[in-house]
């Protein structure tokens, strides 16, 4: 049995896989204040529906992949670890100084937010390295005592040692890492050359204060889990999920607890990968529309693109991640009439407390689930598969008296507004995030889920011009199910700094070189060898006065040329892909080099079931009103009763307990052998 | 006495749009402006340009009104208009699908040389009906010093290259005899060649976004949504004025140098403040100057319009509709309406940041809730001499901006000087500074009781000090403000502490003067920066007793401060 486990903000989710290829799925309520009690429900819930005992069911896992909020929660809720800073004497201030930026220009009225090391706790000691690696002032080991008994006497539970130029001679900081193993404190310790193994002091010295600021409480969730789960008999080691789409053993991933900031997310464009190889998707974009927000990637020959940089409000962190673009637009978005007289829709949102008024839980602002129900593309009556009943009435209410009535619209004209907006919305958010990489939408599948994806997919889709779209059967739990198609993987960089020309033959390979023996080492530590380990190597790459780099991929047969004409070819044709220009006579400069290493994993296969009938009238459940700009009568189905091979005309609804899905007037839907359901459309219809 | 319509209001053709249509153009507008930002900075060449992103990107209507702008430098935005009438009037019927056109002429329209505006316009049945626009910064574009900003430029020939409205495309072809023109012209021609055809990228994607649009929508729905989203700004504007107090206020700031002998120079402003509407009288300002302080309409419109978005909350209503509740008077061949030869480069940085505290001042009776005490003021200086490599740079120094004025309710922000362009330009590393030039940075940090007192305090400054480590000398050319006047305080509040920039050779120190160009600097000099403070808001005697402990903690002010600013024994 291979096991998943994923924390929402509502529920937490168990995802199984037997050794027949059958999937299981269980549902438990998250519990915030310990997420670990929520993920024994759910795995005591899923023994019982298996028949079995939880100790049996763990006894016979044979890969446990746990994906937790714990560490993007404490980031965003301000409530992670007292942390101090030793750094370099007279820099002590980087983190406060935030390269001179704030994020919302205009509004220079709101309080000014405390970076997460507060002053008191950020030492500078004597040393400096400078900009080649050699050392200007030697390390004063006796400020460093002082300064570690000092954050000690202040109640510090991680220390950041950042140190300017370190990625160029990690001496310094490594001397403090003994120091402290030397001495009876035991905290936990982030270098900045090894969270970050580039140039850039801020981008370092902040990732590794993230890292310090979630890495105790993600340590103690972790291994208080893993303890519970070895009392009731786990035999493997617990996986950690990570932003990379990667998973680390719980030992490695409380050590760069940063990289687990987005892995929630990440899961989902795993298994959006998964679906893009079964299906044979070159391009495919993935979107995940929930309550709050909408997640995007963007997928390439069955691959996430990464990046490097990610912002959490004013909190930067540098550190490689699936490239997920969250928008704020999700169910419960709130819709009003700006001040200018123009709709417009969230970034405020309801939430799930109180969430949408047709909730009846006390929202009483229109929100994008409001506009969807008077739509009639949601059902209030089957929600959640009846498990909440809405109030098809509160929605109507809201929408009138906030959106229809400011523009004299009907109400159902204002609601089918608000879902315009939305997915104007959501359709620019995906068009950034694809030119964004060098790519056209019209050349992608876009890959739905979430609870709110499927209302909008197929509008979204007519919006980019995207031809097809893909929604899965298991879009309730698809992050927990990515996490099962996770190999395990680890990041190695080394930075160069060097322009092209520079460059001695054989220099990048011995760089890689290095890189990759240090990958080895680890994958073999873990158990992986042979067939069961792969090594991507990529290298950053710019002009020489550029600040953004591109990404090469290298290979070994690169490495093997005498010269370095096949980098400016590839940088070459990378830029231009991307900015559809590039500059003769000008050299390229190489920042960094890397490596991902991945322990293979057994492969995640689902079951495909052979087409039958295209017939899908027994799988028929009445017919509901909706509204398209005029009132049409829609078909409905269930989603569990459609088979592979079943095709649907528009305008018609698929619902299903975690979801609904709209196929307007001229598409068609097909259940393809995973039993996703594919939306296309006639030619003339966009 | 001139006075001017902002924009001229042509609504007779304006289709009434659904309101569903107006509510998805608009973001899809905003979607195209930061598409073309987004090309931008990925692909231009200069430090300035990717790591502080001075430049800015706008769509404007086929009467050059600003529609939609990403969001980048305040400065830029009012000011665009003026640089594509100026092109539209220099071209008249002779643009064709694909031109590029480019300028930066500040008596074209323009505000200074530096700033060099390419745009494009996007046809639609024969007829121009949108533009895209991309104003960039440049590090050099010739005349006297390097980087440009000359005190000692006495027209504007000697700050370099003029551009009037020329074609860079024609029908989508560059131009390579007038991109070669003008590269000769810099000091760094490559830089200037890689900017410029990220600029020519950026545009291009936008317009082809644009088009895209018309395909869906159609020219006379998107004109509809034109109208109706200039409309919105408008109303947005109306309804934040009518919320200040109706009446006459004066606001008087100073710049502190004119550059040619005069200090304390008043730029004053009489603000009549009607039911929704302002006039904003600027006739009371002193004749032009010799010096690069001059600043033209397009720059003074831009800088009165920062003021009044500063007071606004809604990000949404940003474009050219929001000036319509906006009357600007000014006085031609006065400081803030100049006419031509006078020098202006100093205008978006240093007289910009003066008018947009005089309207601020002059809001505070009104609107007190949205006023904020006075932010640091620029004080910049550029290094030029040769690097490790050989190679010639100009470093422009970008750090260390200076503390934010405290407000109402809040403290100054920490590190977000300069009124004109608050938190918008990225410092660069210290790491990426010292592997490019021959520079060691030997330390960075807050620069307690730099914050001016107040029952808000003003945001720190910080202390920057380079150490210059070239072979050969260099030369260091400054231009600045705020080494005399200081960041005001507002309601009892103290002014933020004043800049002192000085250079440490062989242990003496050298003062470094706002107005110092071609200083020699060798080898060993350390250039020592303390910048300015925020103004602090309301009588520091009122400051909760729990803040001021907790500044002391964090060293925020000193203990002396705290006694002698803040009436605190200890």
């Amino acid at each position: 049995m291979r096991i998943s486990v994923d924390i929402g903000g509502t529920f937490t989710d168990v995802v199984a896989i037997d050794d027949k290829g059958d999937l299981h799925v269980r549902k438990a309520l998250s519990t915030p204040g310990d997420q670990s009690i929520g993920v024994i429900d759910g795995l005591t819930g899923l023994a019982e529906q298996l028949g079995t005992s939880l100790e049996q069911l763990l006894e016979s896992t044979t890969l446990f992949i746990h994906g937790t909020t714990v560490a993007t929660n404490l980031l965003i809720e301000r409530n992670g670890a007292r942390v101090g800073l030793i750094t370099t004497a007279g820099f002590r201030d980087l983190l406060e100084f935030r390269e001179g930026t704030k994020a919302d220009r205009y509004n220079l009225r709101e309080p000014f937010q405390q970076p997460l090391i507060p002053r008191p706790l950020r030492i500078g000691v004597a040393e400096r390295v400078r900009w080649d690696g050699s050392v200007e002032k030697p390390l004063d080991e006796n400020a460093v005592r002082a300064a570690l008994k000092n954050l000690q006497a202040q109640g510090v539970e991680a220390v950041v040692v950042g140190f300017l130029n370190a990625h160029r001679n990690p001496s310094h900081e490594l001397r403090v890492r003994e120091m402290i193993d030397a001495g009876d404190w035991k905290t936990y310790v982030s270098l900045g050359h090894e969270i970050l193994a580039q140039e850039g002091e801020y981008d370092r010295i902040s990732t590794a204060a993230v890292n310090s600021y979630v890495g105790p409480g993600l340590k103690r969730y972790l291994n208080n889990l893993a303890a519970r789960l070895s009392e009731a008999k786990l035999q493997v080691p617990v996986m950690a999920m990570q932003s990379t789409g990667g998973v680390l053993p719980v030992d490695q991933a409380v050590l760069h607890a940063v990289g687990s900031l987005t892995s929630g997310p990440a899961g989902g464009a795993m298994a959006g990968a998964y679906f893009a190889r079964h299906g044979t998707e070159t391009r495919m974009v993935t979107y995940d529309m929930g309550g709050t927000s909408t997640d995007i990637c963007l997928i390439e020959n069955g691959r996430p693109f990464e990046r490097q940089k990610t912002e959490f409000g004013d909190v930067k962190v540098v550190a490689p991640t699936l490239d997920v673009t969250a928008l704020g637009a999700g169910g419960g978005s709130i819709a009003k009439v700006d001040k200018g007289g123009i709709l417009d829709l969230g970034p405020e949102s309801a939430g799930s407390r109180p969430g949408p008024a047709c909730y009846g839980h006390g929202g009483d602002l229109p929100t994008l689930t409001d506009a969807n129900v008077v739509l009639g593309y949601i059902c209030a009556d089957t929600f959640l598969g009846g498990r909440m009943r809405l109030s098809h009435e509160r929605a109507v209410e809201v929408v009138k008296k906030h959106i229809a009535v400011p523009l004299s619209l009907s109400v159902e004209d204002a609601s089918f507004a608000i879902n315009a907006v939305a997915n104007a919305k959501i359709a620019e958010g995906i068009r950034a995030a694809t030119v964004r990489c060098g790519r056209d939408p019209r050349d992608c599948a876009l890959f739905s889920f979430g609870g709110a994806g499927g209302v909008h997919a197929d509008m979204v889709g007519r919006e980019l011009l995207i031809p097809r779209i893909i929604i899965p059967r298991e879009a309730s739990v698809l992050s927990a199910l990515g996490f099962l198609s996770s190999d395990v993987r680890r990041d190695f960089s080394a930075p160069v700094g060097k322009s092209v020309p520079v460059l001695k033959a054989g220099e990048l390979k011995s760089v890689f070189g290095l890189l990759e023996q240090q990958a080895r080492e680890f994958l073999e530590a873990e158990g992986f060898a042979g067939a069961r380990s792969r090594f991507v190597r990529v290298l950053d790459c710019r002009y020489h006065r550029q600040v953004f780099s591109v990404e090469v991929p290298v290979e070994s047969t690169d490495l093997q040329a005498t010269d370095y004409d096949w980098l400016m070819r590839k940088f070459e044709q990378s830029y231009q892909a991307l900015y559809q220009h590039s500059h003769k006579n000008v050299d390229g400069y190489i920042d960094t080099c890397r490596v991902a290493a991945f322990g293979v994993q057994p492969a995640l296969e689902l079951k495909m079931r052979k087409a039958g009938t295209a017939d899908a009238s027994r799988a028929q459940r009445g017919s509901r009103r909706v509204y398209l700009g005029a009132w049409t009568e829609a078909a409905v189905y269930w989603f569990d009763d459609l088979l592979p091979g079943m095709t649907i005309m528009g305008p018609a609804l698929v619902d299903s307990a975690s979801t609904s899905v709209l196929i307007m007037p001229g598409s068609s839907a097909t259940i393809d052998p995973l039993g996703s359901i594919q939306i296309t459309r006639g030619r003339d219809e966009h | 006495m001139s006075t001017k319509p902002q924009v001229k209001l042509i609504k007779e053709t304006a289709t009434r749009v659904h309101p569903m249509t107006l509510g998805v153009v608009r973001y899809k507008f905003l979607a195209v402006a930061e598409e073309v930002v987004e090309m931008m900075v990925r692909t231009c060449f200069s430090p300035l340009l990717n790591q502080s992103r001075d430049f800015s990107a706008v769509v404007l209507d086929a009467q050059a009104r600003v529609v939609a702008q990403a969001e980048r430098v305040p400065i830029h935005m009012g000011a665009m208009p003026f640089a594509i009438q100026a092109m539209q009037g220099a071209f008249a019927d002779d643009i064709k699908e694909g031109d590029i056109l480019m300028a930066n002429d500040p008596y074209w329209g323009g505000s200074h040389l530096p700033d060099v505006t390419l745009a494009t316009p996007v046809f639609r049945d024969g007829k121009i009906r949108l533009w895209v626009a991309n104003r960039a910064h440049q590090g050099d574009i010739g005349g006297l010093s390097a980087g440009g900003y000359s005190p000692n430029a006495r027209e504007i020939w000697h700050e370099g290259i003029r551009i009037p409205p020329v074609k860079l495309a024609e029908r989508g072809v560059i131009r390579e005899d007038l991109l070669r023109l003008i590269c000769t012209n810099t000091r760094k021609p490559n830089d200037l060649r890689g900017d410029i055809m990220a600029q020519v990228a950026s545009v291009t994607i936008g317009a082809q976004r644009l088009q895209q649009l018309f395909e869906r929508y159609g020219a006379e729905q998107i004109e509809g949504c034109v109208e109706g989203i200039l409309d919105a700004g408008e109303a947005s504007m109306r309804a934040q004025i009518s919320r200040a107090k109706p009446g006459t206020y004066t606001g008087v700031s100073y710049l502190e140098d004119d550059g040619a002998g005069h200090h304390n120079v008043p730029i004053t402003v009489k603000l009549t403040i009607e039911k929704d509407s302002v006039i904003v009288d600027f006739t009371d300002c002193p004749d032009q100057v010799s010096s690069f302080m001059n600043s033209p309409y397009a720059n003074t419109v831009a800088s009165t319009n920062v003021a009044f978005l500063y007071l606004s909350d809604n990000r949404q209503g940003q474009n050219d509709g929001c000036a319509r509740a906006i009357t600007i008077k000014t006085r031609k061949g006065s400081i803030v309406d100049c006419e031509s030869p006078v020098p202006v480069t100093g205008c978006t940085t240093f007289t910009g940041a003066v008018i947009i505290e005089a309207v601020l001042r002059a809001l505070e009776k009104a609107s007190p809730d949205g006023s904020m005490a006075g932010f640091a003021r620029r004080f910049r200086f550029v290094i030029a001499g040769m690097d490790r490599d050989d190679q010639t740079y100009i470093w422009h120094y970008f750090s260390n901006r200076g503390g934010a004025g405290g407000n109402l309710k809040e403290d100054g922000w920490t590190n977000l000087g300069c009124i004109h362009n608050p938190g918008g330009s990225l410092s660069p590393s210290i790491e990426r500074t010292e592997a490019g030039f021959p520079f060691l940075i030997e330390s960075y940090e807050l620069s307690p009781n730099s914050g001016g007192a107040g029952r808000r305090r003003g945001g720190l400054g910080g202390i920057y000090s380079l150490r210059y480590e070239g072979e050969n000398d260099a030369l260091l050319n400054a231009a600045g403000e705020g080494l005399i006047v200081p960041p005001y305080g507002v309601d009892g509040g103290d002014s933020g502490a004043v800049h002192n920039y000085r250079i440490i050779r062989d242990g003496k120190e050298l003062p470094l003067g706002t107005r110092d160009t071609n200083v020699r600097i060798a080898r060993g000099d350390v250039i020592v920066c303390e910048a300015a403070g925020g103004g602090g808001y309301g009588d520091p005697r009122e400051r909760e007793r729990a803040l001021i402990d907790l500044d002391l903690e964090y060293g925020y002010i000193t203990p002396d401060a705290a006694g002698s600013r803040y009436a605190i024994e200890r």
